[in-house]
């Protein structure tokens, strides 16, 4: 056995003991749930289940800040449009493993893959709670085609690709249920998988700021741009490989003794590596910002209340984070790197943020603001994520190898 | 690797054959000719804020009384269409000789609709007489609709556990029988014009041409984000009617459709593009293979 | 399009030519400033030794070494000598080896009995041979300065040459390429099924215990726990 997670399991004991409870008996693993962090996550898990409960019972209104001006709220803008950005550690992972070859990243391909099928599995459970008919959202994908919609195709390319990345994570969970030949027909497929998923995500991710191209008059003339769509997609390249950084991060800090000694060993060299990707995509971004500000013709408007707001996230999360990674890239600093990329990360998120709820009717008397409610199920879900990729990192080769698999 | 490669090629021409598939030309309005399409006009000098076309619309549409029907004063109250009345009248200030203003507001029934270009689900369409049309039965409350409509017109029901979407739908029922919406038909001013969009234009334009100290010259709606059914002359700024102004010509349906155009290319090149750099990648591999494997000879 | 402040269409589509242009120009020494940073991370990270030497998790087994289950290795030179030295696992195991006695030349040693002995702590632990034939040479280093058994166990300090017929026959039986490695691991994890949690942490990153991983998980009686993996 290579790793500290899996204990040696007693004679007799049954796959749920082995599997699930991981050799402990049901009153140790049940003690050892007792942490601090595990209490904080029961309260914010309790507190948006009440909510959820309260949104299916007294409707969307009782739950929410939002009006017939503000139809979006943090559910749409920080759930599914963010979640969504911070899943792309799938494909910008997987696609430089499998498709171009760097194969020294394939420790971390797995840390990517499960971080985006949690983001993008997590965006579909925001929606479902979103929207004003949950049941109903299948339809676009079976009973009315809204083909000229660019949520249309946002909403097929989501599903696709969730299919991708639950068959892309598969293998590991073949792994940890010992069944070696469906993991083999499965690995057979993984190049097409890994294709077919990076043009997905090409196509939904610049998608999802195409869809505010509808809105000129809405979305203040700074963020509004004919270069959204490419903004989003270059920016959610830089979060793919910033996730993973950031994620590995924390999980080395959280979760340490689910890691393989040899990846702890080789996630410096790796973290580093991706961090020199981060910031050379950052500094495209960057110049693609410019761009955007200069064509959108309203370089007058920095001097205003929203132009200091812009240059915030300009200047102080998207070049202040790619000069620090770049900093601490060329010396080979990782600390600095990791800094850096949970820097650009938060300028990712503000970016989505400003682009779907902050700048939107930024001009309206009756500005949104999201109600605790909305707050609480927004938080819950991105606990249930983190609960739920630390159950499997704990159980599936994700940071470790498993002993009886060759590594794929 | 072969069987890999197979898989692949097999995935690319899967996705470029649905690529040819997947687009058709958008809004079928296009397909109207302009003669057919039918519009109101709506001239706000002869408007005296009677508000009977309210109480049409929701005894047509079995909706609640408006609000304080008899009450004059709720006229200058910032209202807005809502859930349950699908226009409203607004008093509008007053023009230069100190004359009362009024202004209805209800769905503009675009020629081509932002909302219903916006809709992943065609819940709302356009039709090819004039009228917007709300298709309950699909609907999944998305409120995307809500967002790109420039006029703010799409109400959704917060409170309720099943909500729809609610806005003026130009009777539609009416107009399939033959008759005026019920709100033009009843306005006592002729504030309401109903017909033919082209000839009502026209008309709009004779009124201006006749009075062009009355009346400012433009006719909101004639060329506002592509053209909407629902048009308006006035002799006051239309921002004080409340009408956006800085909407611009381009057909609101037509923002996205650059950006969407990209898919159809992203599906084609995609494949060719990935499967050329993996097999870059692989042989660049194997190169370095070979020269390691010579290597470890010599060792 | 509507009023653009400022700008006109003409100088506007100039002024993007030249960020774009810019861009590209400062996109070549931008990236070679951060690429840089894969050779200041190769220079950090990766320990100054030979090619011929892998990591397998806590341990480095010498991918040229074939290896003795009480933790000796040798590297066959021809068919009748071997240079024979003691694994990391070992050096590791015991910690700082304040003197190391070896046999003299012309000694015998035999596979699988005790051949050298470690000093350690005032306790003193055997090592067992991983061949068997006659000593022809010793290093003078390891017992002037055992030290360099820790530094280098695989090259700088290698411990004796063995010579003789036998020398080929029994090394036929040492542990290679992917059994040593899974031998090594067993044995990591029959240490660390020993080790506290704290431990087994403080080696994941990196760091051994001054006093070596047995002394570390039994202060008394680390020489038995020694002798136990050592096989003496």
């Amino acid at each position: 056995m290579s790793d500290t997670a899996l204990t040696v399991p007693t004679t007799g004991s049954s796959w749920f003991t082995e599997k699930i409870l991981m050799g402990a008996t049901p009153r140790e693993y049940a003690r050892s749930l007792v942490t601090p962090f595990n209490l904080f996550a029961a309260v914010v898990l309790l507190a948006g289940a009440v909510a959820i409960i309260y949104r299916f019972i007294y409707g969307l209104g009782a739950v929410t800040n939002l009006s017939q001006v503000n139809a979006w709220g943090i559910w749409k803008g920080l759930n599914v449009i963010t979640g969504v950005a911070l899943g792309a550690g799938g494909y910008t992972l997987a696609a430089a493993v499998y498709i171009l070859g760097l194969k020294e990243y394939r420790p971390v391909v797995r840390i990517g893959v499960l971080a985006g099928f949690l983001g993008y599995s997590f965006a579909v459970v925001g929606l479902l709670i979103d929207i004003g008919q949950p049941w109903r959202i299948p339809y676009p994908l079976v009973y009315s085609f809204g083909v000229t919609s660019v949520l249309f195709e946002v909403a097929w390319c989501m599903c696709l690709y969730l299919t991708v990345l639950i068959l892309e994570f598969s293998p590991a969970v073949y792994e940890w249920l010992g069944w070696r030949g469906i993991r083999e027909r499965t690995l057979h497929l993984s190049v097409g998988f890994v294709a077919f998923g990076v043009i997905l995500s090409s196509m939904h991710q610049p998608s999802l700021g195409a869809l505010f191209l509808m809105a000129p008059s809405k979305l203040h003339p700074l963020w509004y741009s004919q270069y959204l769509p490419t903004m989003f997609f270059v920016s959610s390249a830089v979060s793919g490989l910033t996730m993973v950084i950031a994620v590995s991060t924390l999980a080395r800090w959280g979760m340490r003794d689910a890691f393989s000694p040899s990846l702890l060993a080789r996630l410096p060299h790796l973290s580093l590596g991706l961090g020199r990707g981060a910031a050379l995509l950052l500094f495209a971004y960057l110049f693609l910002k410019l761009q955007a500000l200069i064509d959108g013709h309203h370089i007058d408007l920095l001097a205003t209340g929203w132009g200091a707001w812009y240059l915030l996230e300009v200047i102080g999360f998207v070049a202040a984070p790619c000069l620090l990674m770049a900093y601490g890239s060329h010396h080979a600093r990782l600390g600095l790197v990791r800094v850096a990329a949970f820097w650009a990360l938060a300028g990712i998120i503000l970016n989505r943020m400003n682009v779907s709820v902050i700048a939107l009717n930024w001009n309206v008397a009756d500005r949104y603001y999201p109600s605790t409610g909305e707050w609480l199920i927004a938080g819950a879900l991105l606990m249930v994520a983190i609960v739920a990729f630390r159950w499997v990192c704990y159980r599936m080769p994700v940071l470790f190898d498993h002993p009886e698999f060759e590594a794929h | 690797m072969r069987l890999q490669r197979r898989t692949f090629l097999k995935l690319s021409v899967a996705g470029a054959a649905s690529a040819a598939v997947a687009m058709p030309p958008p809004a079928a309005a296009q397909d109207v000719t302009d003669a057919e399409r039918l519009g109101v006009l709506v001239d706000t000098t002869k408007c005296i804020g009677c508000r009977a076309c309210e109480a049409a619309c929701s005894e047509v549409n079995h909706l609640p009384e408006p609000a304080e029907a008899g009450d004059r004063a709720v006229l200058d109250t910032d209202r807005t269409p809502t859930t349950t009345a699908y226009t409203v009248v607004r008093h509008a200030g007053t023009n230069a000789s100190g004359e009362d203003r009024f202004v209805k507001r209800q769905c503009m029934h675009c020629v081509e609709p932002a909302c219903a270009s916006a809709c992943l689900v065609r819940a709302l369409e356009k039709t090819a007489q004039g009228p917007v049309r709300y298709n309950a039965d699909r609907c999944l409350g998305c409120r995307y609709c809500m967002v790109a409509c420039p006029f703010g017109v799409p109400q959704f029901e917060y409170e309720k556990a099943v909500p729809y979407v609610k806005k003026c739908s130009f009777c539609i029922e009416r107009q399939a029988q033959g008759l005026e919406p019920a709100c033009t038909s009843i306005c006592p001013t002729g504030a309401l014009t109903f017909g033919n969009r082209n000839a009502l234009i026209e008309e709009a334009k004779t009124r201006i041409y006749q009075n062009p100290d009355r009346y400012v010259h433009h006719i909101y709606g004639e060329h506002e984000v592509g053209g909407t059914s629902w048009m308006y002359i006035t002799d006051v700024r239309f921002d004080q009617l409340g009408l956006p102004g800085g909407l611009g010509t381009a057909p609101a349906a037509g923002y996205a459709q650059d950006a969407l155009s990209g898919v159809p290319v992203v599906m084609t090149v995609g494949p060719a593009l990935l499967m050329g750099l993996y097999r870059f990648a692989s042989r660049r591999d194997e190169v370095a293979g070979d020269r390691v494997a010579a290597e470890d000879h010599h060792v | 399009m509507e009023t653009h402040g400022i700008l006109t269409l003409y100088s506007t589509k100039t002024i993007e030519y030249v960020v774009a242009i810019s861009y590209l120009l400062l996109f070549i020494p931008f990236w070679r400033y951060v690429s840089a940073g894969r050779q200041n991370a190769l220079a950090a990270t990766r320990p100054a030794r030979s090619l011929t030497t892998t990591m397998t998790e806590w341990f480095e087994l010498a991918k040229d070494a074939a290896y003795h289950p009480g933790h000796a290795w040798a590297k066959l030179d021809g068919t009748t000598a071997a240079l024979v030295g003691a694994d990391d696992f070992a050096q590791k195991l015991v910690g700082p080896i304040h003197q190391i006695e070896l046999p003299g030349v012309g000694t015998e040693v035999h596979q699988g009995s005790p051949a050298w002995r470690l000093h350690v702590d005032g306790k003193v632990v055997d090592m067992v041979s991983p061949v068997t034939g006659v000593v022809t040479a010793v290093n003078r280093e390891a017992i002037d300065q055992p030290a360099v058994v820790k530094s280098d166990p695989y090259h700088q300090g290698w411990l004796l040459k063995v010579e003789g017929p036998r020398v080929a026959p029994t090394a036929r039986g040492l542990l290679t390429g992917d059994l040593a490695r899974r031998w090594i691991q067993q044995a990591t994890d029959a240490l660390r099924l020993r080790m506290t949690p704290d431990l087994g942490l403080a080696l994941q990153d990196g760091g051994v215990p001054v006093d070596g991983l047995a002394a570390a998980i039994d202060q008394e009686r680390w020489d038995e726990i020694a002798r136990e993996h050592l096989l003496s």
